[in-house]
């Protein structure tokens, strides 16, 4: 038995029909956008105001602090709801359908990422344009803009793959949305996002060092007021690359076993 | 030719708590489909039907056994099963976020078509399953009907030479089902292809397949043509709907009536059913009817008929699937 002609598609033609589904999905249902975009507005207005005193403590003023801190969170927020998208196709019977066709189980997860990626990216450009309208200033110019985009992109497929494969390996939306805030509001709170380490307590900073939210952060802290090459930059890049490719890997077993356990 | 499917010594096993033995849902299952025409795979729920369609399709693998699809062994050679089956699985496969065009087009290009191919292949598809007024509309604004009509067309956007239906009418209203009878029987005749159906519907069993196996407890019990199966059960059947449940006063009223073999009293709830095989059922349903009244019986509807599938499966089975199908009819 043959099939007449058997097609075969590229990995990167596969990955780009997925990023396609996932994308109109988002355009078409902009409420969830809407949301993660008034929630670092609520961010900024809150913590602005209950953080203002520490304001004279910072050079530049705690908004131009602060305005970093809500872009990574803004990403670590949105990047931990991504795996309920793979729930609901486990739960409709899309995602079974998909696995019995020769599309690759790389694609399916790179494909859903890279629209979470860019998803993200719209987020955190409206974030940085909210800071700048509200007074802080981004010394670091359009370069820094970029670099420190990009910094909240490494932080993104971090917890993006993080979110996904717990989704995949739970197959429930409450355990995921449960694992999810057990991590991301202590990871928010042990993190120099809202807080310069020389206010918190040692333990913190301590905690906050090794904390990938904290590098992040640093690092698009620095680009944005344009410092080139803050401390221990290197180390912090090298960390979140190496975690986004152990996440990225973790999240591509998780579909795997979800495939063996059916 | 090449077998469709062949099958040997399948055994899967499920979790089922902690504490508990591991449900197995194969038990050994070993079976062959020839190519074309419909193979069907009947059972109730929980029967395996389900677990080899999964097995079968790549979707799960076996803790033992081996199995091949249109050639191909499917642990081994997935990616090429995969590129040879199209698959209809109990949940929808459709995104219903997309229109039926959109869901069309990214399965035809998932599967490496061009766009323009794409687009001429989701047409031709729209068509052929009386969805094309409905093509730029989003699938989840679909009746169940209209969904499953655009399951089958996205299994299909590849020219399968192997479609697997899982269930394809648990849920659909009648119009519905006997709508997806017809499309199913349409493309057995139309393509040059194999359709494995999985169904615990006796009727849908009988009507659609070429080929019928059952299924129980991970195993197959029996395979053959309907008619075939029909016709190794000798005489007709007899049946008789009792108003109240009562197995020993049936078969004492009933063990002097002559010519009754494989009596069978099965109760469902404040109900029940007497089964039994007569060479010459409607000369003994007089008898049958005088020997429930004089005992004091109440009884309902008595019928003689040839053989159903439902004979067989009760036959073989031990039990009868009728019952079960239409409380889980029901419920669906």
């Amino acid at each position: 038995m043959s099939v007449a002609t058997v097609h075969r598609a590229s990995w990167l033609a596969q990955t780009a029909q997925v990023f396609a589904r996932w994308a109109r999905g988002t355009i078409r249902q902009p409420w969830g956008l809407g949301m993660g975009l008034i929630q670092p507005l609520v961010w900024i207005l809150l913590f602005g105001q209950v953080f203002r005193s520490i304001g004279d403590a910072i050079p530049g003023g705690y908004l131009a602090f602060l305005v970093p801190g809500v872009l990574m969170m803004t990403v670590l927020y949105t990047g931990a709801w991504a795996g309920t998208g793979f729930i609901d196709d486990i739960a409709s019977g899309v995602l079974d359908q998909q696995l019995t066709s020769p599309i690759r189980r790389s694609a399916l997860v790179v494909g859903q990422l890279l629209q979470q990626l860019a998803l993200m990216l719209v987020q955190g450009v409206i974030v940085l344009a909210i800071g700048l309208a509200g007074g802080a200033r981004f010394d670091g110019g359009p370069l820094g803009v970029l670099a420190a985009l990009g910094a909240s992109l490494l932080l993104a497929t971090l917890f993006c793959c993080f979110s996904t494969a717990i989704a995949l390996l739970t197959r429930n939306q409450i355990a995921l949305i449960s694992i999810s805030q057990l991590i991301v509001l202590p990871a928010t709170f042990l993190s120099t996002a809202m807080m310069p380490t020389a206010l918190q307590p040692d333990w913190v900073a301590a905690v906050a060092a090794w904390n990938p939210l904290s590098w992040a952060v640093d690092l698009g802290r620095a680009a944005l007021a344009g410092d080139p090459a803050p401390d221990g930059w290197g180390a912090q890049l090298a960390g979140l690359a190496i975690a986004d490719a152990v996440l990225l890997l973790l999240a591509e077993r998780a579909l795997a076993a979800y495939n063996r356990s059916r | 030719m090449t077998a469709a499917i062949e099958a040997e010594g399948l055994v899967k096993s499920y979790p089922a708590g902690r504490g508990a033995p591991r449900l197995r849902a194969l038990d050994g299952l070993g079976f062959e489909a020839a190519s074309g025409g419909v193979f069907a795979m009947l059972g109730p729920n929980g029967a395996g039907k389900s677990t080899t369609t999964r097995i079968l399709t790549t979707l799960s693998r076996a803790d033992a056994g081996t199995a091949r699809v249109g050639g191909f062994d499917v642990a081994r050679e997935a990616g090429r099963v995969r590129e040879l089956v199209g698959c209809v699985s109990q949940g929808t496969g459709v995104d219903p976020v997309l229109t039926a065009t959109e869901n069309l087009v990214m399965a035809a290009r998932l599967r490496g078509y061009s766009g323009v191919d794409a687009r001429r292949r989701a047409a031709a598809l729209l068509g052929e399953f009386d969805l094309a007024d409905a093509a730029a509309r989003r699938a989840g604004t679909f009746s169940g009907g209209m969904k499953r009509r655009l399951d089958v067309a996205v299994a299909l956007v590849h020219g399968p030479g192997i479609l697997f239906l899982d269930e394809p009418t648990t849920g659909l209203d009648p119009e519905s089902r006997t709508a997806m009878w017809a499309e199913i029987r349409r493309l057995a005749a139309e393509r040059t292809m194999t359709v494995v159906l999985t169904t615990h519907y006796l009727e849908e069993a009988d009507r659609l397949a070429d080929d019928v196996m059952i299924v129980d407890a991970g195993r197959r019990v029996v395979q053959g043509s309907p008619e075939r199966l029909k016709a190794t059960l000798a005489g007709d059947s007899l049946s008789v709907e009792l108003l109240e449940p009562r197995a020993d006063a049936v078969r004492a009223a009933i063990a002097r009536v002559p010519g009754l073999e494989a009596v069978a009293v099965e109760s469902r709830g404040t109900t029940g059913r007497l089964t039994a095989r007569a060479a010459d059922a409607p000369a003994v349903v007089g008898a049958t009817i005088a020997a429930l009244e004089a005992a004091g019986i109440p009884f309902g509807s008595v019928s003689a008929a040839r053989p159903s599938l439902d004979d067989v499966y009760l036959h073989y089975v031990g039990r009868s699937l009728t019952a079960d199908s239409t409380e889980e009819g029901a419920a669906a």
